[in-house]
């Protein structure tokens, strides 16, 4: 990927930015790097096991990130869909930020794995990706990638949540919501969570029960889920980043597909859409009004 | 009882057996369909995975769990009723507990034990007996060789268990220990000598498999830690990180709570505490908006303190066990082997540079 590195040299070389956010190769897989010396761009990765989704590190209340200087940040097309977003809703000018966009053939669910692509290993947000050469972006790099194995299990568990009955789907939730401790990793990872202060964190007055028993967590993992309803763009970070195993995406794609039958919205990288939650339209659906 | 007891496979289901039958309760690993493991309750040995996946949360929830009442209140006329929480726990045995997790009892003792002495976590400390199971090692992100420990450390148990051909061998630890094996001799024999040579053999294994991943001198890094604070190092340590509490809950002696009032009605109501991590933004914030630990930089540095010198510094250990957790719970990557070792080698170098 001497492309990437070349260019991520040049534009630290030539002072266009003071820092690449990329990828990295570790001890234990491909994970997130902060590149501010040009010497340091051949550290640069991108291939099937970089599945972080960097345009949360352009979250301008990361303040040790922005401290940095101006960042390029190396995007696959799915979390150009998060740079949008971002951008739509005025977190940071579109000339703020250097965007080089990779050209990708899918990524694995677990990056510290071996990064072979199969049915089993590719992450959900592969499914259908119409975003493979990103559109978003100044710069794009690397070679055309074919398209990854399709994995629709994602979709078939919500379908099976929606077929359940009310009380054996409250059944299944409590039991995942007993395991959140509320460390926050899903609202940290999250590229969308750019709330000065989380309705969470506030206590005076107390919105959310902070303490992790399961009526709590319905409140938090529910508010946060709605308060993400078409904003999400279901790279599945908080999925990813919980150290419980909460089957997050579950709720986040039920409120996508809610969003998507009544607002005909769907996560996009266009900078002119209009976000449902962010706009009143005079033929928005009312049906809901009794 | 000699570090010579043998107890075979079946003796052991039979043990487990009979203390469940004794009314008290039984915590060992137990995996779950999707391979995830917890230590959970068991009614006998077969629902017990030893030595199976590493279990999350680590041993600490059934000390200090995830959040616990400390009292509650109710309002009849101008009369308040207190609740208190109870101040003695049912005896309950651990068995299979990872000797990194056993250990962690016996580090965080001494915070819980200091100006203040937290009932709760005493209550239910003085109410267990621990059997922790020499472990073979789980992943390069092991290192509790590198902390003073090893995968075979009795520390912080009451009962050590090796791995051997039908069954294992168990030691005692402490005083509690050797009664619990006094009062169950029964399901006890002799170790013979080939399965003591295999112990043996076994342990010096695992502790070298664990050694090859992190070899450093954690007072030279405390030294290193506490005369650093303004080091520009730290500022390569936050821009990675996410500044979620991952990494704090997943570890066994991460130990900070918050406490919290939660309102079930009118004049009704309970104070409860709950796991809370430096790494986040409100941990420190003021109420006047300044915020001590203002950015990530800071907040991660705090962590590296915490565990590495102000800890130390205090009570003589270090506050941390080498489990590996926070390395593999990290979505981004954040690798405290990786960081101990940069540290170990800042720290040779100011030694040499003064010698």
């Amino acid at each position: 990927m001497t492309e990437l590195q070349d260019l991520a040299h040049k534009l630290l070389d030539e002072g266009t930015v003071q820092v690449v956010i990329g990828w990295e190769d570790s001890r234990r897989g491909a994970r997130p790097v902060t590149i501010t010396d040009a010497e340091d761009a051949s550290r640069l990765i991108f291939d099937s096991r970089c599945v972080h989704n960097l345009a949360t590190y352009l979250n301008p209340r990361r303040s040790q990130v922005r401290a940095l200087g101006k960042p390029a940040v190396v995007v696959k097309g799915c979390d150009t869909k998060a740079v949008a977003a971002l951008l739509r809703e005025s977190q940071f000018e579109r000339d703020e930020v250097v965007l080089i966009g990779v050209r990708c053939g899918g990524v694995v669910k677990d990056p510290t794995s071996d990064g072979v692509l199969t049915e089993e290993t590719t992450a959900p947000r592969c499914v259908a990706c119409d975003v493979r050469e990103p559109r978003l972006a100044d710069y794009i790099v690397g070679e055309a990638q074919p398209e990854p194995p399709q994995n629709t299990s994602l979709d078939d568990m919500v379908a099976k949540l929606d077929a359940m009955t009310p009380d054996e789907r409250l059944e299944f939730w409590t039991a995942q919501m007993e395991k959140c401790t509320r460390c926050y990793a899903c609202r940290q990872a999250c590229a969308i969570c750019t709330c000065d202060r989380c309705v969470v964190d506030k206590t005076v007055p107390q919105w959310i029960e902070r303490a992790p028993h399961a009526r709590g967590n319905f409140s938090w993992h529910l508010i946060r889920a709605l308060h993400h309803a078409g904003r999400c763009v279901e790279c599945g970070e908080c999925e990813r980043a919980c150290p419980a195993g909460i089957p997050l995406m579950l709720l986040n794609r039920k409120v996508q597909q809610i969003v998507a039958e009544s607002f005909d919205f769907t996560a996009t990288d266009d900078l002119d859409a209009v976000q449902p939650i962010g706009d009143f339209l005079a033929d928005d659906h009312e049906d809901f009004i009794v | 009882m000699s570090a010579n007891a043998f107890i075979s496979n079946e003796q052991l289901a039979g043990l487990v057996a009979a203390v469940v039958a004794s009314g008290t309760r039984v915590i060992a690993p137990v995996t779950a369909d999707d391979g995830t493991a917890t230590y959970s309750p068991i009614n006998s040995l077969a629902e017990a995975t030893l030595n199976g996946a590493l279990p999350n949360p680590s041993l600490k929830a059934h000390f200090l769990p995830p959040t616990e009442t400390l009292m509650s209140w109710r309002q009849h006329g101008s009369d308040i009723e207190i609740g208190s929480p109870p101040d003695s726990f049912a005896p309950q045995l651990v068995l299979g507990a990872r000797p990194c997790d056993a250990a962690a009892m016996d580090i965080v003792d001494s915070v819980m034990n200091w100006d203040y002495k937290d009932e709760l976590w005493n209550a239910r400390r003085d109410a267990t007996t621990v059997i922790s199971l020499a472990c073979p090692g789980i992943d390069d992100s092991c290192f509790c060789t590198a902390v003073g420990l090893g995968p075979d450390s009795s520390r912080g148990a009451d009962v050590l268990l090796v791995a051997v051909d039908d069954g294992y061998l168990a030691e005692f630890a402490t005083e509690r220990g050797a009664a619990f094996l006094a009062d169950n001799a029964q399901f006890f024999s002799a170790a013979a000598d080939t399965a003591v040579a295999q112990a043996d053999e076994s342990r010096a294994a695992a502790r070298s498999a664990v050694e090859a991943n992190l070899n450093v001198d954690t007072k030279r890094i405390e030294q290193w830690v506490g005369d650093h604070f303004d080091d520009e190092f730290w500022l390569t340590l936050g821009p990675r990180c996410n500044g979620c509490g991952a990494c704090a809950f997943v570890c066994p002696t991460c130990h900070c709570f918050d406490i919290a009032d939660e309102q079930s009605g009118v004049g009704t109501g309970v104070r409860r505490r709950s796991w809370d991590t430096c790494q986040s933004n409100v941990f420190t914030v003021h109420a006047s908006g300044h915020n001590p630990r203002g950015d990530q930089n800071a907040r991660y540095r705090q962590r590296i303190n915490h565990k590495f010198y102000i800890y130390p510094s205090k009570f003589g250990d270090v506050l941390c066990t080498g489990c590996g957790r926070c390395i593999r719970a990290c979505p981004a990557g954040q690798d405290l082997v990786e960081i101990l070792q940069t540290i170990d080698g800042k720290a040779a170098n100011e030694q040499e540079g003064v010698a």
